[in-house]
């Protein structure tokens, strides 16, 4: 829609009127790490941070969301929505978002996380710190981000603030902006593009085809995925940090009443041993995908391949968290994937 | 339906869990008591039951002596919960299990005295006679536990996971400790607590046990690589809680 | 801000019991119907997420023919966890909640006009009565009938009265086998495959295949044999269907959600998955 800039020192004052009258869901420290949190003042919001802990995506679907509760023999569903701002989204988490929005809202559509998605204003910031373990630069870079509101680069002398949509359009009153001169628009082009070289972890293939094809062929390879997973916990915990992944588990929980309760998902990994186990009766399991390497496989499969087709690039926008929460350090896509090229 | 008889039982252990039951602070375990009967609990009632719904121990098994009184609680007994690490896993009271002479070590010269004596090794209850159920914990997760007996009264069998505590440490978006330059055994840990221990910045101690199948050797070397343990300590870590779930027990 | 109108993907609606029969040790055969009185359409081979609330929700097949169902529908529930327990409780005049039907039915269109094989073992009868009803109601659409089943031992068989029917019809040609007999059995012993060596299988027929994972592939290995189209076999597969609507991904083979890409399969594109057999 319209391109804008804010001068620096105008900029706190934006975010100040913009958290006194709206919910703004911005990064924050926290420790020696940053989180997207409800931001209490402008001070709080660190759009220097590197990359958060946990997506996004959370603040539409969280980690542990109630779909229906329950009192004796009635139940309804609780979607109760919020309007919310998140502010500062890095655009490999915009483009996640994207991919989550497509598979929650194809088939059978998920209001659980639609709803919300739907409420929120998304404004993205460029990348001003690099995660230590980011590849953004070499992986789906032909999938553009899409489906935010608006977004702000930092330039020498303030921010470019480009609208896309009414809402991202209606933030605009809340600051002084001025209409973008040509060296605003082409300094932020510059920042943004230049940021794409410096990763610290490289793809050394970047045709997502190619890869895509190679990995898949090298499925039946189980002592490669065997090795892959030595020292694989089957914690989860690069699933539970990925921006793109999915999954969870349903569970049922009374209330203390003993009558009243509530039926909740919560995020779920395939790499954790029982994911694929189903009972068959007289005390027998099938686990589906019974190995470490099994799981470990299957994950590097969605990021890589399985999606594609659905998502126009792999479902992997290369924010490098599964490899930072990682701690035998085995998740890292880029080593996988540049070991399956290499043979 | 009627209300469940229950009953509460402990044997070589700190009684913390019992405290911790009674300590919920709030209405939850007060709100319990209107759907079960607590009939037997020797810190504070003496009757005790012919027939138990649920039987709760607490503590490992470690003397000989004790061997009947875990299978007459069986006997009459239709479901029976092992509750707290002592009785799920045996706990720290295992640590003896692999010590030369933990007597000397621990009685001195009054290791000869009769009351003292107790089997070389401290076990699970489930070692001795059938349990139905862990409630993992040091001390056992008072809202787990109610839970637990949430679900059985209403004749479901609990859910109680088998994956690392590290997924609950992402759930709450708690920093790493490796991450802050510490150890942890959240990797090889049974969840279920909620992972508060990191969350205030302590380590994981794997105090509900590990997983079903940890990953001893990669915690290892985690824990030499990354906690920066040296490679004795590193070995023997795990040992605290899970001396007894270990490859090596 | 507020409640939510538009319709909740997991929010079930109430199906109230209106017939419970315990038809083996662990198997109880409901038939059901909707408590809103709603009529309720589906075809054989689709599923249904059944549940209790606080008790959580697991995947059933429809067991029943949409051909003769009258407005009822059928399922069979196998005490097998937490919630299956909890639903064989449930009596006759009792509600269960159900979200469904859920995924892709038997290729119907596809048998019509041919002969029709179907192989179920132990409790993969239950899916595959939903066809085996719909074929002895519109007989005259299909060709051959063969029927192949086999069950662990005669307390396990299902079903009864139908199979009662299925063994003096002339519509079906009807095999069955356990793996273990008792006193009274006077049938076959051994297991599934073994009732190839009696059952004619023509080459050309289309063949739909139920039953424990490990079945599947000594199944097909007899149908390449008999000379089978490996794109006329269909499966019918068992897996961890949470949601019912692909997006859990407990049910994931490979790149395919069983729950809406089948849980029925031709047996050529389940060939491309690896994790499938």
């Amino acid at each position: 829609m319209n391109k804008y800039f804010i001068k620096a020192q105008d900029f706190e004052t934006f975010v100040t009127k913009l958290v006194e009258a709206k919910q703004v869901i911005g990064p924050v420290a926290k420790k020696s790490r940053f989180v997207f949190e409800k931001l209490k003042n402008s001070k709080e919001l660190r759009l220097d941070y590197d990359v958060t802990v946990l997506p996004p995506k959370k603040e539409f679907f969280p980690t542990c969301q109630p779909i229906v509760k329950f009192e004796g023999d009635k139940f309804e569903g609780c979607v109760n929505v919020e309007e919310k701002i998140l502010f500062g989204v890095h655009f490999y988490d915009i483009k996640a978002l994207d991919m989550t929005d497509l598979l929650y809202n194809e088939n059978h559509r998920d209001i659980n996380y639609m709803a919300h998605r739907e409420a929120a204003t998304i404004v993205g910031s460029n990348v001003q710190n690099i995660a230590e373990r980011a590849f953004f630069g070499t992986v789906g870079v032909h999938v553009k981000p899409k489906g935010h509101d608006a977004f702000l680069t930092k330039i020498d002398d303030g921010y470019l603030f480009e609208t896309y949509t009414d809402k991202g359009e209606a933030l605009v009153s809340f600051g002084t902006f001025t209409k973008a001169k040509k060296e605003h628009e082409s300094n932020a082009l510059d920042v943004n593009n230049r940021v794409m070289g410096k990763c610290p972890e490289v793809l050394d293939y970047v045709g997502y085809e190619s890869v895509a094809n190679k990995v898949r062929k090298a499925f039946n390879n189980t002592a490669f995925w065997e090795d892959c997973a030595k020292d694989c916990f089957s914690c989860g915990s690069c699933n539970i940090v990925c921006p793109t992944c999915y999954c969870f588990d349903v569970q049922d929980n009374w209330n203390v009443d003993q009558v009243s309760g509530t039926r909740t998902r919560k995020w779920d990994g395939c790499l954790t041993e029982d994911f694929a186990k189903i009972s068959l009766g007289f005390g027998a399991q099938e686990n589906f995908r019974e190995k470490r390497g099994d799981r470990f496989r299957h994950r590097i499969m969605r990021k890589t391949t399985y999606l594609n087709a659905k998502l126009g690039g792999p479902a992997c926008v290369g924010c490098g968290r599964c490899s930072m929460s990682c701690t035998s350090d085995i998740a890292d896509p880029v080593n996988v994937i540049n070991k399956i090229m290499e043979v | 339906m009627s209300k469940p008889k229950v009953g509460f039982f402990d044997f070589a252990s700190c009684e913390g869990c019992q405290i911790e039951l009674t300590n919920y602070g709030d209405a939850a375990f007060v709100e319990l008591l209107n759907h079960i009967d607590i009939v037997e609990f020797r810190e504070a009632m003496t009757e005790t039951a012919e027939h138990l719904t649920i039987a709760c121990i607490e503590g490992s098994f470690t003397r000989e002596a004790d061997r009947g009184r875990l299978e007459n609680i069986r006997e009459r007994s239709d479901i029976v919960i092992a509750y707290g690490a002592c009785a799920s896993t045996a706990g720290v009271n295992a640590l003896k299990n692999h010590q030369k002479d933990f007597r000397k070590d621990v009685y001195g010269e009054d290791r000869n005295m009769p009351h003292l004596y107790s089997n070389d090794r401290a076990v699970p209850i489930s070692e001795v006679i059938k349990v139905d159920y862990n409630v993992y914990g040091c001390p056992m997760d008072k809202y787990e536990f109610l839970d637990i007996v949430s679900h059985l009264v209403h004749g479901k069998e609990p859910v109680i996971p088998n994956h690392p505590v590290c997924i609950e440490c992402k759930h709450n978006e708690t920093i790493c400790r490796y991450f802050e330059g510490d150890h942890c055994l959240g990797p090889v840990a049974r969840a279920g607590c909620r992972a508060p221990c990191p969350a205030d910045g302590i380590p994981c101690e794997a105090c509900r046990g590990f997983v079903d199948n940890p990953n001893e050797e990669a915690m290892e070397k985690v824990l030499i690589k990354k906690g920066k343990l040296p490679e004795a300590r590193a070995k023997h870590k795990s040992r605290i809680f899970t001396a007894f779930c270990r490859s090596d027990a | 801000m507020g409640c939510h109108c538009e319709e909740n993907i997991f929010v079930p609606k109430e199906a109230k019991i209106v017939k419970a029969a315990q038809v083996t040790e662990r198997e109880k055969h409901f038939t059901l119907k909707m408590a809103d009185g709603a009529k309720f359409e589906y075809a054989p081979g689709q599923i249904l997420e059944v549940s209790l609330m606080g008790y959580g929700e697991i995947p059933i097949g429809l067991a029943s023919s949409p051909t003769s169902s009258n407005g009822t529908f059928d399922i069979v529930v196998r005490t097998v966890g937490r919630v299956s327990t909890a639903i064989n409780r449930l009596e006759e005049g009792g509600t269960m909640l159900i979200r469904g039907p859920l995924g892709n039915g038997f290729p119907i269109d596809e048998l019509k006009g041919h002969n029709v094989v179907v192989v179920a073992g132990g409790i993969g009868l239950c899916p595959t009565r939903s066809l085996i009803k719909y074929i002895m109601d519109e007989r005259a659409s299909f060709k051959e009938f063969t029927l192949l089943y086999g069950a662990r031992n005669p307390e396990e068989q299902m079903f009864q009265d139908d199979l009662k029917l299925w063994r003096g019809s002339s519509d079906v040609c009807f095999h069955e086998i356990v793996d273990k007999g008792n006193d009274k059995w006077k049938g076959k012993v051994g297991v599934i495959t073994n009732l190839f060596k009696e059952a004619t299988v023509k080459p050309d027929s289309k063949v739909v295949i139920c039953g424990p994972p490990i079945m599947f592939r000594f199944v097909i290995r007899e149908l390449k044999k008999a000379g089978v189209k490996e794109n006329n076999i269909f499966l019918d597969l068992e897996r961890r269907m949470k949601c019912g609507v692909g997006k859990c991904g407990h049910c994931q083979i490979n790149d395919k959600y069983v729950c809406i890409d089948g849980p029925v399969f031709n047996y050529t594109d389940l060939k491309q998955l690896e994790e499938a057999l």
